[in-house]
């Protein structure tokens, strides 16, 4: 579903080599998780597959076709749940205008709106403007806005960085039922070792930067996941450990 | 404080100060016998007589409606060439020091040249509205467009929001705190230049009846114009007030909803 084949990223101005040479593919329907130390292009990343940084060299490729600009149907949950809400817009016409570019008809689209707001436990706040919630809050209507746009391919940039731990397992274990739910392909790039394993099927380490791809690590865990049991798992640590090891390697590199 | 004590305090808060000087006014009036500073009561007696007379109609209104007339093309012209330039860098670089040039040049010496290209009619006035209003609405709308959000923008491009539906979305939405600070700017701009296109070759408006009753010696009419001259800028005012709050609600609400 999603390709990407010797991507090479070299900052023009600042003559810096962000992404050396990231080659990987993501399978329809998989949720594959993307970390590194901090500072290795993640977000470079992230943008070149998302259509919004032109690569220096190689491809990107979804359902078969190169990617030159945003993908008609990829969605992306930016880290800055604060920046990605228009403020002058309420909660339901967020998640509304996307579909209404899409010149979806009004009952689909209500339909649409309603059904992923209620799936990210946020119906009965629909009419409020993002600024009046919480920030886990207003996470939750950025993946209500990239669930209801019906994407192939969903993008997620260390989407709960910003967001107390609490909030953050329930967050994980909504996109987990999300995914599960639609099936839909998700890259879901982190920093946070532990949220990676347990929220992926597979890993990708990157190394530090100039970046390459250092290890592609399936997590072989139960598919079910519950943030009590598989966090205490003895294979959940050994995967931990073994990726904890491959960062510092990585940073050590440098 | 019980309700009836708050709304009296409250007035007094707010009539306090005019009456003073009012007051100070009349005193002032009273022990000089400067010809040149009529007594409230009599200015206020001009007041009735000249201005709810037909001079509504042959002066007042229709120096509203070049205002008015000016401050819509300024309008229209400001944030058109300001959201064009703010969301081209390479445009941006090559208006901007021009841009500075124009705003430097003090708007009332434009009324002489104007007059000789577009005459003495109503569409030199308009025209001179125009040309002072302009700049603050243009600087800042470039100001505000430039300064939108580069994840809001990303968000835009992700989800297919392009052309005129992200002008009206993104652009102007994003840019209105800085664009209604210029609008500001510019109606205070315009009455003043309302005024003073009207005091070069004009046969009417309250800029050319001030003046005529000052060559007359019709003191307190003068100075009843100049009464509601002030009166008219503090009016606009407060209705721009009020369009402001409802355009900016979210803004507002953003600043203080963040606890």
């Amino acid at each position: 579903m999603l390709e990407v084949s010797g991507l090479r990223k070299v900052y023009e101005g600042r003559r810096v080599e962000a992404l050396r040479e990231v080659t990987f593919q993501v399978d329809a329907g998989e949720l594959v998780c993307v970390i590194g130390p901090s500072g290795c292009g993640k977000t470079t990343l992230l943008r070149c597959v998302a259509g919004l940084l032109p690569p220096t060299a190689g491809s990107v490729k979804v359902a078969g076709a190169a990617v030159t600009g945003p993908p008609p149907r990829m969605a992306v949950v930016f880290q800055e749940y604060g920046r990605s809400l228009f403020p002058w817009m309420t909660v339901r016409q967020n998640v509304e205008l996307p579909l209404k570019e899409k010149r979806m008809p009004a009952g689909r689209r209500g339909e649409l709106v309603a059904g992923s707001l209620a799936a990210v436990g946020l119906a009965d706040v629909a009419d409020a403007h993002p600024w009046q919630l919480s920030g886990g809050m207003q996470q939750r209507v950025a993946i209500a806005r990239a669930v209801a746009y019906e994407p192939q391919v969903l993008l997620m940039d260390e989407p709960f960085a910003a967001v107390d731990a609490q909030t953050r397992a329930d967050l994980e274990d909504l996109v987990l039922a999300l995914w599960r739910d639609t099936g839909v392909t998700t890259l879901f790039v982190t920093h946070d070792i532990d949220e990676a394993v347990y929220l992926g099927q597979r890993v990708i380490v990157l190394s530090g930067s100039p970046t390459v791809v250092m290890e592609d690590l399936k997590i072989d865990l139960p598919p079910e996941r519950d943030q009590l049991t598989t966090r205490s798992l003895p294979r959940f640590a050994d995967l931990r450990g073994h990726l904890y090891a491959q960062i510092q390697r990585a940073r050590g590199d440098r | 404080m019980n309700g009836t004590g708050r709304a009296v305090t409250r007035v007094l808060t707010v009539a306090g100060v005019p009456a003073l000087l009012v007051i100070v006014w009349q005193l002032y009036s009273a022990a000089s016998q400067n010809f040149y500073v009529p007594a409230p009561g009599r200015v206020a007696q001009a007041f009735a007589e000249t201005w709810f007379s037909e001079r509504i109609l042959d002066d007042v209104l229709p120096s509203l409606a070049r205002l008015l007339a000016g401050y819509a093309l300024a309008v229209a012209a400001g944030v058109g060439a300001g959201v064009a330039i703010g969301l081209s860098p390479r445009l941006r670089a090559a208006a901007e020091p021009v841009l500075e040039f124009f705003r430097a040049i003090p708007p009332p010496v434009l009324v002489p040249l104007i007059m000789l290209l577009a005459g003495i009619g109503d569409g030199m006035k308009v025209l001179v509205i125009a040309s002072g209003c302009v700049w603050p609405i243009l600087l800042n709308t470039v100001e505000g467009v430039r300064a939108l959000d580069e994840v809001l923008s990303d968000t835009c491009r992700m989800y297919g929001v392009r052309g005129l539906s992200r002008l009206r979305h993104l652009v102007l939405r994003g840019a209105s705190p800085q664009i209604m600070a210029g609008l500001r700017q510019a109606l205070s701009i315009g009455i003043i230049l309302m005024v003073i296109s009207e005091m070069f070759a004009s046969s009417s408006g309250l800029g050319f009846t001030i003046v005529l009753f000052q060559r007359g010696f019709q003191i307190a009419e003068m100075w009843s114009g100049i009464l509601l001259l002030g009166l008219l800028g503090y009016v606009l005012a407060l209705l721009f007030r009020r369009l402001e709050r409802r355009v900016l609600s979210w803004h507002s609400g953003r600043g203080v909803g963040r606890a």
